[in-house]
């Protein structure tokens, strides 16, 4: 299975129903496969702030949302995390692609991806690292505890997990 | 008209529909207006109102009502592709345009000079545009809205700028208004 593959069907089994997303090269595939599937509501959005808004009337009517998104855009996010997200207990899955990891091309990436454990820790969003496919099993009971605690949760996935096969 | 007279016309027609309302001045006029379960209240993340009620509208086949103001979608211009792109039919977003930002001391917005907010709506992909300058006209605007079957609809309400003596901060916390607001419809 490709690592788009066993991503997708892990969000699956979280029961996450409810996706918005900005792209990303890395996500794109899963991003692709979230339009094609009639079984959730997806849109993309224009950027990630108004995500989580649509993801909080997602969380008010009984969804489980998710935001498929660059680490870069959690800088967008911030003050929605803590005055929306945290402060009303609305617990969204953020799946990351972690850019300015090893293996990234692009050397601003490198300044957002430095600072993005750190912003998460401040924030209260809880962390979970998918380096390779392995890691996936931690993903689903992490999901779980986090949406007991009414509580945030960042998927973080590096080039080194869309880089095996 | 002041934006107190036209959440009081709004409230006329809303009747059991979810609500959710912008941050600050406006939930503090509409909890003294119309207190009810269904509303939702802002009492952070100013501009995502809109946001908000887009969300529960692909969520589920409720009519869904927003109350929004001029500076606070102006912070969230982008919100409105995103309507345009989903077209969600049971969308009623309501914008009360007093050319201020007058939760932080009125000073003039962007729409006191040249932005129209029902013509970024339009150019966005809503089809559904009024705006709505005469306080009789409130009423029927969202009565008919609410009843369309088409959707989504902009209602760009103009209004002076200021507030009455006397409304008061909402006593509510952020996870009362979320609980209530989640019973009231079902969840």
């Amino acid at each position: 299975m490709t690592p788009t593959d066993r991503l997708y069907d892990t969000l699956k089994s979280a029961g996450l129903d409810f996706y918005v997303s900005v792209p990303c090269k890395l996500l794109g595939d899963l991003i692709d496969r979230l339009a094609e599937d009639k079984s959730i509501v997806y849109t993309p959005v224009s950027r990630e702030e108004e995500g989580l808004g649509l993801a909080c009337g997602a969380h008010l009517a009984g969804r489980r949302p998710a935001i498929v998104m660059q680490n870069s855009g959690f800088g967008n996010s911030v003050n929605a995390v803590l005055s929306l997200l945290n402060y009303y207990k609305v617990p969204v899955v953020f799946v990351v692609s972690h850019r300015g990891s090893p293996g990234e091309p692009i050397e601003a990436q490198r300044m957002m991806g430095g600072a993005i454990a750190d912003l998460l820790r401040v924030t209260e969003v809880a962390c979970v690292e998918v380096p390779g496919q392995s890691e996936l099993e931690h993903v689903l009971p992490a999901i779980a505890l986090a949406r007991r605690e009414g509580r945030s949760i960042a998927l973080l996935l590096p080039f080194s997990y869309w880089a095996a096969q | 008209m002041r934006r107190y007279e036209a959440i009081r016309e709004v409230m006329k027609v809303v009747t059991d529909q979810p609500l959710v309302c912008n941050i600050g001045h406006p939930s503090q006029e509409l909890f003294q207006l119309a207190d009810r379960p269904q509303n939702f209240y802002m009492l952070g993340s100013m501009g995502l109102a809109s946001s908000i009620a887009h969300g529960l509208a692909l969520s589920q086949p409720r009519k869904v009502v927003v109350i929004d103001g001029d500076a606070a979608v102006t912070m969230n211009l982008g919100g409105f592709a995103t309507i345009g792109h989903t077209r969600p039919r049971n969308l009623v977003q309501i914008v009360i345009d007093n050319s201020a930002n007058g939760s932080t001391g009125f000073q003039p917005s962007f729409t006191a000079d040249r932005l129209r907010i029902n013509a970024v709506g339009r150019a966005a992909g809503i089809d559904h545009v009024e705006v709505v300058t005469d306080v009789a006209a409130i009423a029927p605007t969202v009565s008919a809205a609410l009843a369309s079957e088409e959707g989504p609809h902009l209602i760009v309400i103009r209004t002076e700028t200021g507030m009455p003596e006397g409304v008061k901060v909402i006593p509510l916390g952020p996870i009362e208004i979320k609980e209530r607001f989640m019973r009231s419809i079902g969840q």
